[in-house]
């Protein structure tokens, strides 16, 4: 169901994703996400192409934060703002971070190890259905993510969706 | 000193990778990053240059050899993915060509004979995007045959042709950088197949012919051609 991945470059980072859907207490979540009570990122899985896009996003925060050259203030944050094409923070939080009254959420954690605890607490939280984490290329907009990441047509006949969107997050701080 | 942290971590990394070659700005490994094989390209320190210098250089370097492969990328031009960049090891991590040979190896294994017939409609494919690239107004900087990949598709698919190491690229919109480029690639085919100097025509005329602002690139190639060693500037 969920996923976890070890960073190769951070030995004993784990990330692990989670994906909910017919979720019925986004805006609670939305909170306590806000208030720091969930020990982990909310997203918006419409957002996202594919889970290996979320990998890149929380290698690259993992990195800034080992050199302590997060933007943001969190980890998970920082996650959420290195989906984002822009360096406008709160910007990236809107889109890519879940809102009220979204009715899926992919959970996106750091850990050690012992994730069992960990991911009963999150599905103890949720009011929704966990499925398998590959299933967010269903609900993936495709339209949205083109337009935010504006996507050529070009660049869409050479390459995938994902592609594209892989690239502009790794170069986001060059660009 | 919180700024060698990520720095080690990738050195780490990279000792048990996998090295593949070493240049003179840069070792080139192989290795998984986030379950894809991964070619990661770290620009090492040069202890003989001033470490200042040596950091803004490395720096510039890497920056603009991301820029020029998104620019690549949206432009449709087949280039790796960029994975990941770090700034304090100066690595970048990019989408490993599974695969793939070099454009060098291929005109060098194709049979003596029919050599040229054979790889024409590779000269017209590299005139198509060498074309592409210098409209979007990238210059390559290294156009070698060793930086273009060939990655064979399916049995009757074409097979798909991939530029790499942007490492010496540039942002230009003057047909002088363009011509330039191109006689570098001139000078390093000619050097390296030799007698292909009909294959290296086709590629220019599909050059001439896909590119909008062909022309003045062209002139400029034939005067750059005049200027060099051992060429005699009168007239």
């Amino acid at each position: 169901m969920h996923l976890t991945h070890e960073l190769e470059l951070f030995p004993g980072h784990k990330v692990t994703q989670m994906l909910f859907r017919d979720v019925k207490n986004a805006t609670e979540l939305r909170q306590c996400a806000v208030e720091g009570k969930i020990n982990g990122a909310l997203i918006n899985p419409t957002m996202l192409v594919n889970p290996f896009q979320v990998l890149v996003a929380a290698n690259k925060a993992v990195n800034s934060q080992t050199n302590g050259k997060m933007k943001t203030r969190s980890l998970y944050s920082e996650i959420i703002f290195n989906l984002s094409p822009t360096n406008n923070i709160s910007e990236a939080f809107k889109r890519f971070g879940c809102s009220d009254g979204d009715d899926s959420v992919l959970v996106v954690l750091v850990h050690n190890n012992d994730e069992s605890q960990l991911l009963a607490d999150i599905t103890a939280r949720v009011s929704g259905r966990q499925v398998p984490v590959e299933e967010v290329s269903s609900l993936t907009d495709h339209a949205k993510i083109k337009k935010l990441y504006k996507v050529t047509p070009e660049e869409e006949k050479s390459g995938t969706l994902l592609d594209a969107v892989v690239c502009r997050m790794a170069a986001k701080d060059v660009m | 000193m919180a700024q060698a942290k990520s720095m080690a971590a990738i050195l780490e990394f990279l000792s048990k990778a996998e090295l593949l070659k070493q240049g003179a700005e840069a070792r080139v490994y192989r290795s998984n990053f986030l379950g894809r094989p991964t070619i990661v390209k770290e620009r090492f320190r040069k202890q003989y240059r001033h470490p200042l210098l040596d950091e803004k250089l490395t720096h510039r370097r890497t920056v603009q050899e991301v820029r020029s492969v998104l620019r690549c990328r949206r432009a449709g031009i087949s280039v790796p993915v960029v994975y990941f960049v770090d700034y304090t090891s100066h690595s970048i991590f990019l989408e490993e060509i599974e695969g793939s040979s070099t454009v060098r190896d291929h005109i060098a294994s194709a049979p003596r004979s029919a050599s040229c017939e054979g790889l024409e409609p590779l000269a017209e494919r590299v005139g198509q995007v060498l074309a592409k690239m210098h409209d979007e107004d990238v210059i390559h900087g290294d156009l070698t045959t060793s930086n273009m990949l060939l990655r064979c598709g399916p049995e009757d698919g074409e097979s798909e042709l991939f530029l790499i190491d942007f490492g010496l690229s540039y942002i230009s919109a003057l047909p002088e950088d363009k011509g330039v480029d191109l006689y570098v690639l001139e000078k390093a085919f000619l050097s390296t197949h030799p007698n292909t100097e009909a294959l290296f025509e086709r590629l220019l005329k599909s050059y001439a012919v896909s590119s909008k602002k062909s022309a003045a690139v062209i002139k400029k190639l034939d005067e750059v051609r005049l200027r060099g060693r051992k060429r005699s500037m009168v007239g």
